[in-house]
């Protein structure tokens, strides 16, 4: 089964057709999801200035990634079901999208950062845990978080203006009394 | 806001918003990107209120880190907020989201400041001894001194503060503050101590610092933020969501 099959079942399910055909649907899976995305980055954030140094230095990093990341992971799975409920309505679209695709791929890179950091940099933390300027790797690891989600950001954001459906401001004659 | 609304859509600064492709999600972007920094900020002052979150730290310490980011986020949210209202706004004066959206978004940037001016100000309802907690980094002298200064002001005016109980945590984080090193034994064997502005469990966080009103304000404050945030992505789709009250219709 080739992954374009794949993509066109997807779009023929049920809950594709439901995304397509409810008025209400879309417009609320997709607020809850860019109110996800939006708690992502803050809560990654603060454990990204953390890893910066900045500003709260005073905290050791397990402290703050401990309350932190329970509520990113909580963010990041509501966006990844939102966000496969919004690709599946559309899904030969986001598929072809460009744009889509950096995004993926922007999500991929923030996985792989992750991952180094909790297998390479975050072995050694009992070293650095209470430091007001963590080890360089650390610094690294914050800065490319910070960079890669602001990227991720922006694609989901190109992915609307490039999708090939738009949703078009009213007449400019509209009567604007209330 | 007929007139408004025409004469911003002639604009040349709309025409510019516009016709450059990458403008408009550009700002959307940083729209977001602030929104997550703002809601965050405030989440966390809010979580800290209910006692969910930095239960450890004063509250004036959580509002101090905390409530410079909600501020200048909500400078850069506006700026990019009106650039995107300028760039179509028909669309957005005729949706019935935008203006649930700025009232709500009021609501939220009052109640926030009321709250924060409050709270920090007396030093919340108590202050948490985080010093006393017995996994409590060692903290550079500066900093524990500004720690238990911030929990000062707590204990000074409310008179109820976790600090100013009669535990023994006073005079723990009050050789802190004198000495420059950390203390880790006050109330680390203590399961459950009374003290004036609540109940500190065995690791010495105040369990009950602030009111049911104050965590009610909070819990409130939050709900209005993730409306606010629910709204400016349903302005996108006003009829949709809200049939014959959209102003589109």
């Amino acid at each position: 089964m080739s992954l374009v099959s794949v993509v066109q079942s997807i779009q023929d399910s049920g809950v594709a057709e439901w995304m397509r055909t409810s008025v209400k649907a879309m417009p609320i899976i997709e607020a809850i999801h860019v109110l996800a995305a939006a708690t992502v980055f803050g809560t990654i954030f603060i454990v990204d200035l953390r890893l910066l140094g900045f500003p709260n230095t005073r905290r050791p990093f397990t402290r703050v990634s401990d309350e932190m990341l329970k509520l990113t992971w909580g963010a990041f799975f509501t966006a990844l079901v939102t966000g496969a409920l919004m690709f599946a309505a559309n899904a030969n679209t986001y598929y072809e999208n460009t744009a889509f695709r950096f995004k993926m791929l922007a999500l991929l890179l923030a996985g792989v950062n992750m991952a180094i950091f909790q297998l390479v940099t975050f072995r050694t933390v009992g070293g650095w845990n209470s430091d007001a300027r963590p080890p360089s790797a650390a610094r690294v690891a914050g800065m490319l978080s910070i960079l890669v989600w602001l990227t991720v950001i922006f694609f989901a954001r190109w992915i609307g203006f490039t999708k090939g459906y738009h949703f078009e401001a009213p007449p400019a004659d509209v009567d604007f009394t209330f | 806001m007929n007139e408004l609304g025409a004469s911003l859509e002639a604009s040349s600064l709309s025409q510019l918003i516009k016709d450059v492709t990458w403008i408009i999600p550009l700002l959307q972007s940083i729209h977001i990107v602030t929104i997550g920094v703002v809601f965050v900020s405030s989440l966390m002052i809010a979580m800290r209120v209910l006692g969910r979150m930095r239960a450890d730290e004063p509250f004036p310490v959580v509002w101090q880190r905390f409530a410079p980011w909600m501020w200048y986020g909500l400078i850069v949210m506006v700026v990019t907020g009106a650039l995107l209202v300028v760039g179509g706004p028909v669309r957005e004066f005729t949706a019935f989201s935008f203006w649930l959206k700025m009232a709500l978004l009021a609501v939220a940037v009052i109640a926030t400041f009321v709250f924060g001016r409050t709270f920090a100000a007396q030093g919340g309802g108590g202050a948490a001894p985080s010093t006393t907690r017995a996994d409590a980094p060692a903290m550079p002298a500066g900093g524990v001194a500004a720690y238990a200064g911030a929990a000062g002001v707590g204990q000074g005016r409310s008179g109820s503060g976790g600090i100013a109980d009669a535990s023994g945590v006073a005079r723990a984080v009050g050789v802190v503050s004198a000495t420059g090193t950390s203390s880790h034994t006050a109330a680390v064997d203590a399961p459950r101590v009374a003290s004036g502005s609540g109940v500190l469990d065995a690791s010495g966080v105040a369990a009950a610092e602030f009111s049911p009103g104050a965590k009610a304000v909070a819990v409130g404050i939050i709900v209005v933020w993730l409306a606010v945030i629910f709204l400016g992505r349903a302005i996108a789709y006003d009829v949709e969501v809200w049939g014959s009250l959209s102003l589109h219709n």
